[in-house]
């Protein structure tokens, strides 16, 4: 369930992406062939950019593609080493939960005062909020899926470096 | 609560957890997290928990979410998505395939070209990360898939990356401006002749690399005829054309170096279904990777931006400044605390950060001194570039990581790095000693 | 003593740093030392955009909010940012410090959010720097690319010009390959961002200018403090508009006569031209109305309050000249 959820958040990125791409080039072809221009253009881009870059959080920790420096975790026994992901993993756990929370926060709260953007479409602050949310959410349930997950397979003896994250991805 | 203690025991704490293994987004967001937390319990000089909750929830939001939701930046996914679908398309192994017959007599030819190819994307981009997100996609893997040493193949493009700033035009010279009211433009032309400077260096040391270890670069292939090598020249045309495109659309006012990027995944598009190599599916496949790697440098950048507001509030930089100040130091003594104070802070943070929190506080020293702002810029941007190939927070080294994957690890990287951060250094050094090579440029126009 | 964290998003240089180390300066006096501050500039721990939940959360106790980042919750103080023909940096900062201190309807609005009006700002007249085209009349504005400011860049587009998106300052190079034809500023932040190296003309219209950004202040942490260092904080947030009138004033005159130097053509709208403007502009005050309305104020109302006020320092600046002059 969690992971065709991952799927359809990173599908939603990369429309995300296409829809930059299509928005900013449009807006160049219209100014430099017809004088216009798409209103609200830069509102409407940063909005994407948060759907783009922030969906793909759980999705990306499912891959453990989390960036990391390895030198002295590679130098530890196998096990101390695995052990030290699950450590990630729950530091990641703390370092989201704040970030939850102050979203759930914002979102309602734009929600709640009807907050815009300034310009001619006035558009709403709360879907780029919402979004953020959504993926940093997903994010955490993945994380401490994993946590309990990978504490399992060492206590059953086995190596975390024996799973296939590629499928995820 | 002493907030420099407090900035101080964050920092420890961050080199722990990073040896720890902790992905580098979570140890910086979570240390910032829960330092920030505690410089709020502790305002009134009592713990008071309750009074932190809401200061600190607002400050990791705002300081993330303001990161991400922006509309320069999203030239990054969109530099990444280029090299990605560039790549499918078979345009980046063309213009390799160019590289190596036409280098193939010079050892490290190639990774000399792909150095040389991230200082003519910096005139571009404006920005080292950019640089390094869409050289490293292009340059790293095809550099690997020849043969080259990891450490080489991917410390060059990572260490060629950070010559986006120094190389006109750039987002950190704009901000520099602004926070000592020079001239942009003299700005622009300090930073030309150290740029080169810089390029030059690490040339020089890929050079030496290749010289001393023959086997970090691929055997030359023996020297083709003129006409099958015009052949693979002629056959780079889509790149060379996506360069025009962009250096055109940028200088001659079409678009700006954000809109470039977009513009350039269309126009790569086009070709690539124009040639028949790109299908909808290796579009898509080329996006769910770029939507990965966007995501995991971002995560790293939002993280940073929360330390530096954590930073902010400790107020540990200004501190550092005031000794600095108090110890009423000689010029050279001065310059060289200066390159110690952005050295360090360049460990941790990222070079906007890091002038936001020091340039108002340092910049009046300087001036006090008498010195010149336009080079002592320069000297700022070289120090700031070096820090984001300094270990334990690198951003041009995570990006790179990112994009080779698993292929090879960062400390693999950052080892490659350290002959070009050599350079670096005796570079700085010449930029200190002799001013004139910032102003040479600007002071002739 | 308490030491107030002040979060500032521009960088600690130009008039508007200065005004605003005054203000920090005349608190700590009139507090007789008991109120000190921490300023942290270039937005170090709050950008433009997160400036409003940032001082009502506490991360800073007080902060510069720019309201156009806020059109929603700010909407009576965007009065400030309307083209009223109103384009003296001094008035417009005194009808405005008027009317956000006096006006119990916004100081209630304020509260709610956990606010509290301390002082205002100025970025002063909006006026616009060509490279190659030069505004000498309405009819030039028809087929320029334009960088605009609020409802000055939306009226610009109503008389025929396309906006481009940029940062202010992305601007200076946007000029200079030609992607802009003009980019709408103030004259100050026009020559400190050096636009005067790449554009040719600059045309005042005396139009309007963007005044709607001040100091709130967490409304928590100012119950907090005694009585007498919160007078402290409003009288020198009264202060503000003399300090900024004065040193913006200079500033914009010293601005124009840099880029003079530069071999930048002035140029002076006619009056049938800037009243074209204003006419232009007319569509964007009443939609403000209708946001006032919308969120519970009386629009009209404010907008002839603020007329009034605009008019009583338009005539004592007439009477007896600026503050720093009398
Ligand atoms: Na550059
Ligand atoms: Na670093």
């Amino acid at each position: 369930m969690l992971r065709r959820i991952e799927r359809l958040l990173v599908d939603l990125s990369i429309a995300a992406v296409l829809g930059l791409c299509a928005l900013i080039t449009a807006n160049v072809l219209l100014r430099a062939l017809f004088n216009a221009g798409i209103p609200d253009s830069t509102v409407l881009v940063a909005e994407l950019m948060v759907a783009a870059v922030v969906l793909p959080l759980a999705a990306t920790t499912t891959a453990r593609a989390h960036i990391a420096v390895e030198l002295v975790a590679n130098r530890l026994p196998p096990r101390v080493g695995d052990a030290l992901i699950v450590l990630g993993s729950v530091f990641g756990l703390i370092a989201l939960a704040p970030l939850i929370w102050a979203g759930w926060r914002e979102a309602t709260g734009v929600i709640e005062k009807g907050s815009f953007f300034y310009g001619e479409l006035q558009l709403p602050k709360w879907p780029g909020r919402v979004i953020f949310l959504i993926g940093m959410v997903i994010c955490w349930v993945r994380l401490a899926l994993m946590v309990v997950t990978d504490i399992r397979t060492l206590r059953a003896g086995g190596r975390l470096a024996d799973q296939h994250p590629e499928e995820a991805a | 609560m002493d907030g420099t203690l407090v900035g101080l025991v964050a920092f420890a704490a961050l080199i722990l957890l990073l040896g720890l293994r902790v992905p580098i987004a979570f140890a910086l967001a979570g240390v910032a997290t829960i330092g920030t937390f505690v410089m709020f319990a502790f305002r009134t000089g009592a713990f008071s928990p309750d009074r932190a909750f809401r200061p600190t929830a607002s400050l990791v939001f705002s300081n993330s979410f303001d990161l991400i939701h922006s509309y320069d930046l999203s030239m990054i996914p969109l530099f990444v998505a280029l090299g990605h679908i560039a790549y499918r398309a078979e345009i980046t192994t063309k213009i390799y395939h160019a590289a190596r017959v036409w280098l193939s007599a010079i050892p490290g030819g190639v990774a000399m070209a792909s150095v040389m190819g991230c200082a003519g994307f910096s005139a571009i981009t404006g920005s080292s990360i950019a640089c390094a997100s869409t050289m490293g996609r292009i340059c790293a893997p095809e550099m690997l898939s020849m043969g080259y040493d990891k450490r080489l193949a991917t410390a060059s493009v990572a260490a060629g990356g950070t010559l986006g700033s120094l190389i006109p035009p750039s987002v950190l010279f704009i901000i520099y401006g602004i926070f000592t009211e020079t001239s942009i433009s003299s700005l622009f032309l300090a930073g030309i002749l150290p740029g080169l400077i810089s390029l030059l260096g690490f040339l020089l040391v890929i050079w030496l690399w290749v010289l001393r270890d023959p086997g970090a670069a691929p055997a030359g292939v023996d020297t083709l005829p003129l006409g099958q090598r015009l052949k693979a020249a002629l056959e780079a045309w889509p790149a060379v054309l996506l360069f025009v495109i962009i250096v055109g659309g940028i200088y001659g006012g079409i678009f700006t170096a954000t809109e470039a990027a977009a513009v350039c995944v269309a126009v790569t598009l086009l070709i690539g279904f124009a040639q028949r190599r790109l299908t909808w599916r290796a579009v898509i496949e080329s996006l769910r990777e770029t939507v990965v790697q966007t995501t995991s440098i971002f995560i790293i950048a939002a993280g940073a931006k929360i330390f530096v507001a954590f930073i902010a509030l400790t107020g540990v930089a200004g501190d550092i400044v005031g000794a600095v100040q108090a110890a009423d130091l000689s010029i050279p003594l001065l310059m060289l605390a200066i390159a110690a104070i952005y050295l360090l802070l360049g460990m941790f943070l990222d070079p906007i950060g890091i002038m936001v929190l020091t340039l108002p506080l340092l910049v009046p020293l300087v001036e006090g001194y008498g010195l010149d702002l336009i080079w002592f810029g320069v000297v700022v941007i070289k120090l700031l570039e070096i820090g984001l190939i300094t270990p334990p927070v690198g951003l041009n080294v995570f990006v790179i990581a990112s994009v080779v994957g698993k292929e090879v690890p960062i400390d693999r990287i950052f080892s490659g790095i350290t002959r070009f951060l050599a350079v670096d250094v005796i570079v700085l050094a010449l930029l200190m000693a002799f001013p004139i090579l910032s102003l040479l440029i600007p002071n002739a126009m | 003593e308490t030491t107030l964290i002040f979060g500032e998003a521009g960088p600690n240089r130009g008039a508007r740093a200065a005004a605003l180390t005054q203000f920090t300066e005349d608190a700590t006096r009139l507090s007789e030392g008991d109120l000190q501050f921490d300023i942290q500039w270039g937005g170090a721990l709050f950008k433009a955009g997160a400036a409003l939940s940032g001082i009502a959360d506490g991360v800073a106790d007080l902060g510069t909010v720019i309201s156009v980042y806020f059109p929603q919750e700010m909407v009576a103080y965007g009065i400030a940012d309307l083209p009223l023909k109103n384009d003296d940096a001094w008035v417009g900062m005194k009808a405005t410090d008027d009317l956000m201190r006096n006006n119990a309807g916004i100081t209630n609005s304020l509260a709610d959010m956990n606010l509290v009006y301390l002082g205002t700002f100025t970025t002063s007249a909006v006026h616009i720097g060509c490279k190659g085209a030069a505004i000498r009349s309405v009819d030039d504005i028809k087929g320029l690319k334009v960088r605009g400011v609020g409802a000055y860049g939306k009226a610009f587009q109503d008389l025929g010009a396309t906006m481009v998106p940029m940062s202010v300052y992305d601007a200076y190079q946007g000029l200079d390959s030609g992607l802009l034809d003009c980019s709408q500023g103030y004259s100050y932040a026009t020559a400190a961002l050096k636009q005067q190296e790449v554009i040719n003309s600059y045309t005042l219209l005396n139009w309007g200018q963007v005044g709607a950004l001040g100091i709130l202040m967490n409304k928590d942490a100012f119950d907090a403090l005694s009585e007498a260092d919160q007078q402290a904080l409003l009288k020198a947030g009264e202060a503000m508009p003399d300090t900024l009138g004065e040193l913006i004033t200079i500033d914009n005159d010293k601005a124009v006569q840099t880029m003079k130097d530069a071999g930048v053509e002035i140029i002076t709208l006619p009056d049938a031209d800037r009243e074209k403007l204003v006419t232009a502009g007319a569509p964007y005050i009443d939609a403000w109305i209708e946001q006032a309305n919308a969120a519970g104020l009386d629009g009209a109302a404010l907008l002839t309050e603020y007329r009034d006020l605009i008019a009583k320092y338009e005539a004592e600046r007439a009477e007896q000249g600026y503050p720093w002059t009398r």
